[in-house]
């Protein structure tokens, strides 16, 4: 090919150009860096102190509560916030989908929906020690129903999934094509219909997905859980109980004296990480599998 | 003299011309008769108006849809084709902050009667969108069976009605080997015929097609024109297009529409050779747009 | 009013018809050109008339594929598909036109270099000549300007020349004793019959201008269709 004439439009980059360009490049890179490095150094930490905690003991015998002589496991505090963090999704998945169909189907823009779109939004806000707060000063303080006990840290938790559960399933349904809705619509369905048969099955990774990540938050809350579970050594399986949980364990063991019980902490700390890794991943797997995302 | 006069002066009978396929007819609009294969439904839209919101999108329209006739809608882009069609199935009033009044009446019912339930209409009534839309979680077979299973039927009977509307939709020899595969791995023209599967699985009266082929390739196309020949011996056909060789192909009727008005209504042969009113000229040929 | 579109279309269009007109132009050209070589009784006029038929011919040739890659490409309708559909007529036409002409200048050297002419036979086709040249012309006129009354009228001046066209017969059944006035009579008849034809074709064209204009065929009055005789 012949020199390219002076005027053309393809004339080559310039140096000046290619300096700011990298300049730019660099710069982002070491922001990313530096971003990084806290969350480096908790994964270390957290394996430099917790990974020798953890035994089979550790995972399958309750806290004793002896200041001397073995400390015990954490079971009590594992199955604390399963059952916890089981009840509160029981109660919150439900209801935040429920209200995500109602502002996405129904509400749509009517002064109404907006006005629960605002209160959703301003609830994400809200910090978790209030839900706990709340709970303790109506269901506790109160007298009608008495002391600590699981169910109500599992309302606690509940309070705080909603808005999360809400806000992510809305923006899912939002996805979901109108004109799916209106091919339903269109042949003859009730609105109900529409909304069971086409668009729930649609969004359904998606809303998995979102509650999977409102389980995951909620079972490493602590403030929700001090005013209303409290912490206890044995495993129950009773609700109506007090109940013992990882991030309560977690927040006494830490300032204690005792070496081996700070050890546990760590090892708690590891196990609650480790369960939240794999909510997340199982999230992750069922999003991959979605049409919309 | 200007060529209004020059028709009007014309005192010997008009001319017989072959209309398409050597059929007989006169210049005027022929009168209908009904198929031999069974009665057909009419659907007679009267004095009617639609808004979105402040904005009046139809504009006192009155319109006869023969019946097992098919009747193409054209008009520059805005005009009220898809808005028209959109209010004889009532799926206007989805729209939020849209409405319409007057009357569309399907054989003796006015669909905006307030003792008729708008859920029974839309059975009636089937329609056909511009993007083929098959229900994405469903296979092939439940999504022509949701087209019953929606309106509450439920049981293995389905099973003959899926086959026969696939028939129908000339989609069976195609996908009778994968039934239980996914609706949206067909291709667009196959999707389309799916859809419209989905829609005679559910035995409506009349059939509505807002640009059922303007997202599909040529072939794909001419399929479904061929297919929309073949229903109009059992249904009413209403087919809104922006292509003016298609409804000069597919339509026994076409009405022209500008700004929410109806211009004119007439056998496709003479709006596109002879068309009464000035405007149709000008768009058929294309003047404007 | 709107901007035009299909600028090229309607360019297009616009020229098929000026180049079928022309055709027309041609014609009337040839005719004059033909009677003249039959007064004068010029064999090499009428040789030159032959050959210039070809021109006639090619612009056939050229208004017709013209219109097969319009309809190909534009899909006219409408008024401009009636357009079209009249200028494949008015071409066709013209080409017979063309033809006639070219039979009417074949008797010329057949008649050798100096016939017996019958003044009055020979005035009366002149006559007719320039009547059916009047008569195309006014075809002419009348399709470009859309004009149905002036393309009506054709039919009274179609009229005129039948009428001239019996006289003849009339002249040449009284021609003379000897063989030669007798048969160059019997060849001036074909020019006759010739002529006549191009009235006809004249009115066939003033048809396809009511065509156009209103959309509906109708056959004015002409030699199928007789109008009482008045």
């Amino acid at each position: 090919m012949s020199a390219v004439p002076a005027t053309t439009a393809f004339a080559p980059i310039s140096g000046a150009r290619r300096r700011k360009d990298q300049f730019m490049r660099g710069l982002l890179a070491a922001g990313t860096i530096v971003a990084l490095i806290p969350l480096v150094l908790v994964i270390y930490y957290l394996l430099k102190r917790g990974l020798g905690a953890i035994s089979w003991h550790f995972l399958s015998s309750d806290p004793t509560g002896n200041f001397l002589g073995d400390p015990g496991g954490i079971k009590s505090a594992i199955f604390g916030t399963i059952e916890m963090v089981a009840l509160a999704s029981v109660i919150a998945i439900p209801v935040g989908v429920g209200v995500a169909l109602y502002l996405t189907e129904y509400g749509k823009d009517s002064r109404f929906a907006s006005a629960v779109r605002y209160f959703v939004d301003v609830m994400t806000g809200v910090p978790s020690i209030v839900f706990g707060l709340f709970i303790y000063i109506t269901l506790i303080l109160s007298g009608n129903v008495g002391t600590f006990a699981g169910w109500k840290g599992s309302i606690a938790l509940a309070l705080l999934m909603l808005p999360i559960v809400t806000r992510s399933a809305e923006v899912v349904l939002l996805l979901v094509p109108d004109h799916l809705r209106e091919a339903a619509l269109a042949l003859g369905a009730p609105r109900w219909r529409v909304v069971s048969r086409v668009v729930l099955p649609t969004a359904l990774p998606g809303l998995v997905t979102g509650s999977l990540l409102a389980i995951a938050r909620a079972a490493g809350e602590t403030a929700p859980l001090l005013f209303t579970a409290a912490i206890v050594n044995g495993t129950t399986f009773n609700l109506g109980d007090r109940m013992n949980s990882l991030p309560l364990q977690i927040f006494t063991d830490v300032g204690q004296a005792q070496d081996r019980l700070v050890a546990r902490a760590w090892g708690a700390a590891l196990t609650l990480v480790m369960l939240i890794l794999l909510l997340t991943l199982i999230a992750r797997f069922v999003s991959r599998r979605s049409r919309l995302t | 003299m200007n060529p209004q006069e020059a028709k009007e002066m014309t005192s010997e009978p008009p001319a017989t011309t072959r209309g398409r396929f050597g059929r007989e007819q006169g210049a005027a609009t022929a009168t209908p008769v009904a198929g031999p294969q069974q009665a057909g439904h009419r659907v007679t839209v009267g004095e009617l108006n639609a808004y979105y919101g402040e904005q009046h999108a139809i504009k006192d329209l009155s319109i006869d849809f023969e019946p097992n006739r098919v009747t193409a809608l054209i008009g520059p882009s805005g005009c009220g084709k898809s808005t028209l069609v959109r209010c004889i199935n009532r799926m206007h009033e989805e729209i939020p902050g849209a409405y319409a009044t007057g009357k569309v009446m399907v054989d003796d019912t006015d669909v905006y009667d307030s003792r008729v339930d708008v859920v029974a209409v839309r059975r009636a009534v089937g329609m056909v969108f511009q993007k083929p839309n098959p229900f994405p979680t469903m296979s092939i077979y439940d999504n022509v069976a949701a087209g019953l299973r929606l309106r509450g039927a439920k049981g293995s009977h389905l099973k003959e009605r899926v086959e026969a509307s696939l028939r129908s939709a000339g989609l069976w020899d195609e996908v009778k080997d994968r039934l239980a595969k996914a609706g949206i791995g067909l291709s667009g023209g196959q999707q389309q015929r799916l859809c419209i599967a989905r829609t005679l699985a559910a035995e409506p009266e009349v059939i509505l097609m807002d640009e059922p082929c303007s997202a599909l390739d040529p072939i794909a196309t001419l399929k479904i024109e061929e297919l929309i020949d073949e229903l109009k011996t059992k249904y009413t056909i209403v087919i809104v297009t922006h292509n003016m060789q298609q409804a000069a192909r597919v339509a026994d009727t076409t009405a022209f529409m500008l700004s929410g008005e109806l211009v004119e209504h007439a056998d496709t042969e003479k709006m596109f050779t002879n068309p009464d009113d000035d405007r149709t000229e000008q768009y058929v040929t294309g003047k404007f747009g | 009013m709107p901007e035009t579109t299909r600028h090229a279309f309607q360019e297009e269009l616009t020229e098929l018809e000026s180049q079928a007109l022309a055709g027309l132009d041609m014609v009337v050209t040839t005719l004059e050109r033909t009677m003249e070589a039959l007064q004068q009784q010029d064999v090499e006029l009428a040789l030159m008339v032959v050959q210039d038929d070809d021109r006639i011919d090619g612009r056939y040739l050229e208004v017709h594929q013209g219109i097969l890659s319009l309809l190909a490409r534009q899909a006219p309708v409408a008024t401009d598909l009636r357009l079209v559909a009249a200028l494949l007529d008015v071409i066709k036409h013209v080409e017979r036109m063309g033809d006639q002409c070219v039979n009417i200048a074949k008797t010329i050297p057949l008649t050798g270099h100096e016939p017996p002419v019958v003044p009055e036979l020979l005035g009366t086709l002149l006559e007719m000549g320039r009547h059916v040249a009047a008569m195309i012309e006014q075809a002419k006129r009348a399709f470009c300007t859309r004009n149905v009354e002036l393309a009506e009228d054709l039919v009274s001046r179609d009229d005129a020349v039948n009428r001239m066209h019996r006289e003849a017969f009339r002249i040449a059944l009284e021609a003379g004793e000897d063989v030669d006035t007798r048969e160059w009579a019997m060849m001036m008849l074909g020019v006759g019959r010739a002529l006549e034809r191009m009235g006809d074709n004249a009115v066939d064209i003033g048809e396809q201008t009511a065509f156009i204009v209103t959309g509906l065929f109708r056959e004015f009055t002409d030699a199928s269709r007789p109008a009482p005789v008045s």
